[in-house]
């Protein structure tokens, strides 16, 4: 497929987007990050892919939804790096693991269990998804900034929703049961269901991404805003570091 | 917890709470010349221990062997007598073509190519460094003017099955899958990053490691390396001090 020709899924070409790009699963999420841009338009909507394209900083940035799972963000990742991003933060909202997590904190990602099926079409499953370390950092300065409660550690990416909520009642449930309290054991804080097909796919394709989730545990979930906030933040630190370091942002 | 831990022979007190870890026991002694008053503590099996000062405060080094069931022991025994804080410092074969020989790799993440982590935790479970010493490392490349690249390590169980693949029953295996590291953007071979990796993960103690690699041309004298990851141990003690 030709870079300069509109995308399959995500329906973008090179131009409509920017270099560095939020990525929620929720196509309705879109709008009110994108609100927070300078300037946004509304650039595509196909399928579960919805895109805004506006400016921080006098930078382009854009955010495009992933729709639920490894299947869709694959394909919305693949095709964003065609049409020249470079930069990826995955913003949304996730179970916790840690039995001391409240909900609203941050989970900062910095790698992921790849407990779901796309990512072995691309790597052998011992291939680690390894979140770019600057994004993990312009991330941890955005969440401070924002005086944000959050930890820094691992997320569980899996396929499943329900086997999740309620394991009990599928045909895998000792299974499901049982693995789910290694990741406890292993120091994971969160879990969500995109994160590791996007860094796993990152590292093949020579790109940085990243991620921010707000943790849901026991209590009742607080509005986004400190969320989507500490996401644009994110954008315009990254974006600063890369001036620093000679990067070109656009 | 204080007793005489069975494979390193070392107790509470013996060792400082950062503790870098060479493969090789003869490396131990070289990497102690760069503390102050460095004093060897112990020495069994394949686990060769100084302890000396950085700054005023305690550090260690100790080796591991070759491999990640020596490499698990050792930093289990490490975390029961105190250590907390661990750094991976040794050689490496190179991944990416036109990597030169001498060049630093600052790991992220390794590949579980071995059989050690899944004793601990299933293979889907990442094998991630700890931000903080993958940070400390950067800033110790960066001001000592180093060439350096960061990313992850392939952690194998068989030398001579990366170097010499064509002598292996698994010939095809081994083959593809080294291509699939190289397009994955893995950096560098070597075989104990992931096991420390897993543990430190599961002990809740921070992991990380800086190897230099093997490439195109001779490979030359180590303490670049060890004076790299001398000072990323200082960064961390003056990080932790400010924190």
């Amino acid at each position: 497929m030709l870079n300069d020709e509109k995308q399959y899924h995500i329906q973008l070409k090179k131009g409509d987007v920017g270099k560095y790009v939020l990525l929620p699963g929720d196509p309705g999420r879109c709008e009110p990050i994108a609100a927070l841009f300078d300037n946004p338009v509304h650039v595509a909507s196909n399928r579960e892919y919805n895109t805004y394209t506006g400016y921080l900083d006098g930078v382009k940035v854009s955010v495009t939804s992933t729709g639920i799972g490894c299947p869709s963000a694959a394909i919305a990742l693949e095709e964003l790096v065609r049409v020249g991003a470079d930069t990826f933060i995955r913003v949304g909202t996730s179970g916790h693991i840690q039995p001391d997590s409240v909900s609203g904190e941050l989970a900062i990602i910095s790698a992921a269990i790849r407990d779901e099926g796309t990512s072995k079409h691309y790597m052998p499953i011992e291939f680690p998804a390894i979140a770019d370390i600057d994004l993990v950092m312009a991330i941890k300065r955005a969440a401070e900034k924002n005086k944000a409660r959050y930890r820094i550690g691992i997320t569980q990416s899996k396929d499943s929703f329900y086997g999740q909520h309620e394991p009990e009642r599928m045909g895998v449930a000792a299974d499901l049961l049982n693995r789910w309290k290694a990741w406890e054991i292993g120091g994971a804080i969160c879990s969500e269901m995109e994160a590791s097909a996007l860094f796993v796919i990152a590292s093949m394709l020579r790109v940085r991404a990243g991620g921010v989730m707000m943790v849901h545990a026991k209590e009742p979930m607080p509005p986004l805003d400190i969320l989507l906030n500490t996401s644009i933040d994110a954008l315009r630190e990254i974006i600063a570091f890369d001036k620093e370091n000679g990067r070109a942002v656009n | 917890m204080s007793q005489l831990q069975h494979h390193i022979h070392l107790k509470e007190g013996d060792v400082g709470e950062y503790v870098l870890m060479p493969g090789d026991p003869g490396r131990a002694e070289v990497i102690a010349r760069h503390f102050d008053n460095a004093v060897h503590v112990a020495t069994n099996r394949e686990y060769v221990t100084y302890t000396g000062f950085l700054d005023g405060v305690k550090v260690s080094v100790t080796s591991t062997g070759i491999g990640c069931p020596s490499s698990a022991i050792a930093m289990e025994e490490l975390v029961r007598v105190g250590a907390k804080t661990f750094i991976r410092v040794g050689t490496s074969g190179s991944i990416q073509p036109g990597t030169q020989s001498g060049e630093l790799a600052i790991v992220t993440g390794a590949i579980r190519d071995e059989g050690t982590s899944l004793h601990y935790m299933p293979a889907d479970f990442p094998a991630v460094a700890h931000y903080e010493v993958v940070q400390a490392l950067r800033k110790a490349a960066t001001a000592k003017g180093l060439a350096h690249r960061v990313g992850i390590s392939q952690s194998k169980d068989s030398f001579y099955g990366e170097v010499e693949p064509e002598h292996s029953g698994v010939t095809q295996r081994l083959l593809d899958r080294w291509k699939a590291w190289e397009i994955g953007g893995a950096i560098c071979s070597e075989m104990e990053a992931s096991t420390l990796f897993i543990v430190a993960s599961m002990l809740r103690v921070r992991a990380g490691g800086i190897m230099v690699m093997h490439g195109e041309g001779e490979l030359g004298s180590l303490e670049p390396l060890i004076e790299t990851a001398v000072l990323a141990v200082r960064e961390l003690i003056k990080g932790d001090q400010n924190a």
